[in-house]
């Protein structure tokens, strides 16, 4: 009787629920043919190609140039991230309290640069950085230096080029969390004794983690497995690992060892995500409101 | 008063064209509780964020203890404040929201610890300490939050509407435990309200705000009782104005519909003469009993019994709606709407502006 029941039950239910379901089934179906299967082809290859095993896993962990190009990538990303959330703040603290005009002007160019294309913004800051470069010229006409600086072809590059792209990503949640604290909160501090410094370190800082939490996740895994900047500021000696994918697909066409490192990339990434939502919850990890 | 504790001498705030505050001095002594009361946009809290330090006045000085505090940073004042909105701090507990000012004064932490478990015995919520202020009620938070402002001894409290957010039964219960840690610790406080009945209860003298001035500073009975001004018996309570002709020579006021009182105090009437606004207060008002009183007569419109007396109004054969209150002796003949009254007052109770 129970058991004939929960089924009649059951049976009433589930229509009503795939009729909410049926309507995004085109969308899945394009991700699953055009997305989640070639990842998971890829992944499958990295066990299967050149023959079943884990030895491209073996070769990617065993090599000191995998090795260094995993460092290097996390270095950089670590990199840009710092530097991100330290141009962040005072930008994010800015279009919290600045007046609406003002705030509404900054946000509009932070967008717009936003919406601009990468490798549009990418071949300008080629242009500004390179030997011959504004920057370079700029500085030896009015002789602070003699020569031309490396700013391009190197991590100085690849971070200047990064940190510009991932500026919003970091903003966003900043701001977000930033104007959603009451300023009495602040004169409160103040009040109670607390100089500038305190009031900023032991009140304004605490209270803006979960947007600091949302904003490193966010820059740090999209710059782990960024590709098109690196690849063309960056130098030859700082490879990082989606440079690294890209070559072992195109240039050695070896797709198992490509395999191999795009899992350990998005488990890693995973990962991080992973510890993120557990610390801060959904907020922080990349939910703005 | 020999030297005033607070002094607050000539301040005057300007944003643009826009007097905030103006000309407004004060001086209060030492352990004394003085609310600041108006309606909102009088200059009531500009007049106590110039104290806080959140705002320098365009004009004027502000001196405790003798001492300008102006040149002196929000951070240094001492000064202990209660906010309007909740203001604790959402990251610390209950205990770590008491300790924040002990702690930036680097204070050791036996004597900290001792300091919040006495500011959490003073509003009694001892067994709260480890709580997070997102887990208490609003008026549990604004206990906190004065047990933070008082933790460090503050020589004055100053206390933005601090109950304006909380339901009218809760609002009274922490007004008596304000008054009793007012009693307790001594301090001084300046409180801002626009609730008058708030300020009645609890304050030694108010200052009533107006157009960024103080319309009058005296206690309660003071306001209520001798208004300096229209505005003043307006807010303080309820009143009647009336139309009517004031003779200087003959102490008697003339009404529209020429009951004529006799035997006004003429210093409670203002300066004027001729044409004035009459206030009597709603409980000023008798039932008229035939003795040689003024005779005011109207019909009744409408009756609420309220227990403690009567409310009535009623129509004045002018045309004007009276508020009248009749205390519970003249309840035994229950007046009727639709019925003709007739009422009288004592001509001291009257005023004229």
């Amino acid at each position: 009787m129970t058991t004939m029941t929960l089924t009649r039950e059951a049976a009433v239910r589930a229509p009503r629920r795939m009729a909410g379901f049926w309507p995004t089934s085109p969308a899945l179906m394009l991700l699953t043919v055009f997305f989640v299967a070639p990842v998971l082809g890829l992944l499958l290859r990295s066990v299967l190609e050149p023959q079943p095993g884990l030895q491209n896993y073996v070769e990617v962990f065993g090599s000191t140039t995998y090795l260094r190009v995993f460092v290097n990538t996390f270095v950089v990303a670590t990199i840009v991230t710092v530097v991100t959330l330290m141009l962040a703040f005072p930008v994010a603290w800015f279009l919290a309290v600045a007046p609406r005009r003002w705030a509404s002007l900054l946000f509009a160019v932070i967008l717009l640069s936003m919406w601009t294309n990468l490798l549009t913004r990418t071949y300008a800051w080629m242009v500004l950085l390179q030997r011959t470069g504004i920057i370079n010229k700029t500085l030896m006409g009015w002789g602070l230096i003699a020569s031309p600086l490396p700013l391009i072809n190197n991590l100085t590059g690849v971070t200047v080029g990064m940190t510009y792209i991932m500026l919003p990503f970091m903003v966003l949640p900043l701001q977000s969390t930033i104007r959603s604290l009451d300023p009495a909160t602040f004169r409160a501090a103040s009040l109670c004794g607390a100089n500038r410094l305190q009031v900023f370190t032991r009140v304004f800082l605490p209270l803006a983690v979960p947007g600091i939490g949302a904003g490193v996740l966010m820059v740090f895994v999209m710059s782990l497995g960024y590709f098109v900047t690196p690849a063309l500021l960056g130098g030859t000696s700082n490879m990082m690992l989606a440079e690294l994918i890209a070559q072992l697909v195109q240039s050695l066409l070896n797709w198992g060892l490509a395999g191999a490192a795009a899992l350990i990339l998005l488990v890693v990434s995973l990962g991080i995500y992973a510890v993120q939502f557990r610390f801060f919850g959904f907020k922080a990890a990349g939910e703005v409101e | 008063m020999t030297r005033p504790f607070l002094s607050i001498r000539n301040i005057e705030k300007t944003y643009g064209r826009v007097v905030a505050v103006q000309d407004v001095s004060l001086d209060i002594a030492q352990g004394e509780f003085v609310t600041f009361l108006g309606p909102s946009g009088s200059g009531k809290s500009t007049t106590l964020y110039a104290i806080a330090g959140f705002l320098q006045p365009t004009r004027g000085d502000v001196l405790l203890g003798g001492k300008s505090l102006l040149s002196v940073p929000s951070n240094k004042r001492n000064i202990g404040m209660v906010f309007q909105r909740y203001t604790l701090f959402p990251h610390l507990s209950v205990a770590d929201n008491v300790a924040f000012p002990l702690r930036v004064r680097r204070q050791p932490k036996a004597e900290i610890d001792a300091k919040v478990a006495a500011m959490l015995k003073l509003v009694r919520l001892e067994t709260m300490a480890d709580r997070m202020p997102a887990q208490m009620s609003g008026g549990q938070q604004q206990r906190v939050a004065l047990a933070r402002a008082l933790a460090y001894d503050p020589p004055i409290l100053l206390m933005d509407e601090p109950l304006s957010a909380l339901d009218k039964k809760l609002r009274e219960e922490i007004q008596i435990e304000i008054k009793r840690i007012h009693n307790e610790t001594g301090v001084t406080i300046l409180y801002v309200t626009h609730d008058q009945e708030e300020a009645l209860r609890l304050s030694d003298r108010i200052a009533l705000f107006n157009a960024g001035r103080i319309e009058q500073l005296g206690t309660g009975h003071d306001l209520y009782e001798k208004p300096a001004s229209r505005f003043v018996a307006g807010f303080i309570g309820n009143s009647n104005f009336l139309h009517g002709k004031l003779s200087r020579s003959d102490r008697s006021i003339t009404l529209p519909d020429g009951t004529a009182i006799q035997g006004v105090a003429l210093d409670k009437v203002g300066p004027g003469q001729g044409d004035v606004s009459i206030m009597i207060r709603p409980d000023h008002f008798r039932l008229h009993n035939g003795e040689a009183a003024p005779r005011l007569v109207g019909t009744v419109t409408d009756t609420t019994y309220l227990g403690e007396y009567t409310q009535l109004t009623v129509l004045t054969a002018w045309g004007g709606a009276l508020s009248v209150r009749l205390p519970p002796d003249d309840r035994a003949s229950p007046v009727e709407k639709g019925q003709s009254i007739a009422l009288t007052c004592a001509p001291l109770d009257v005023r004229a502006f």
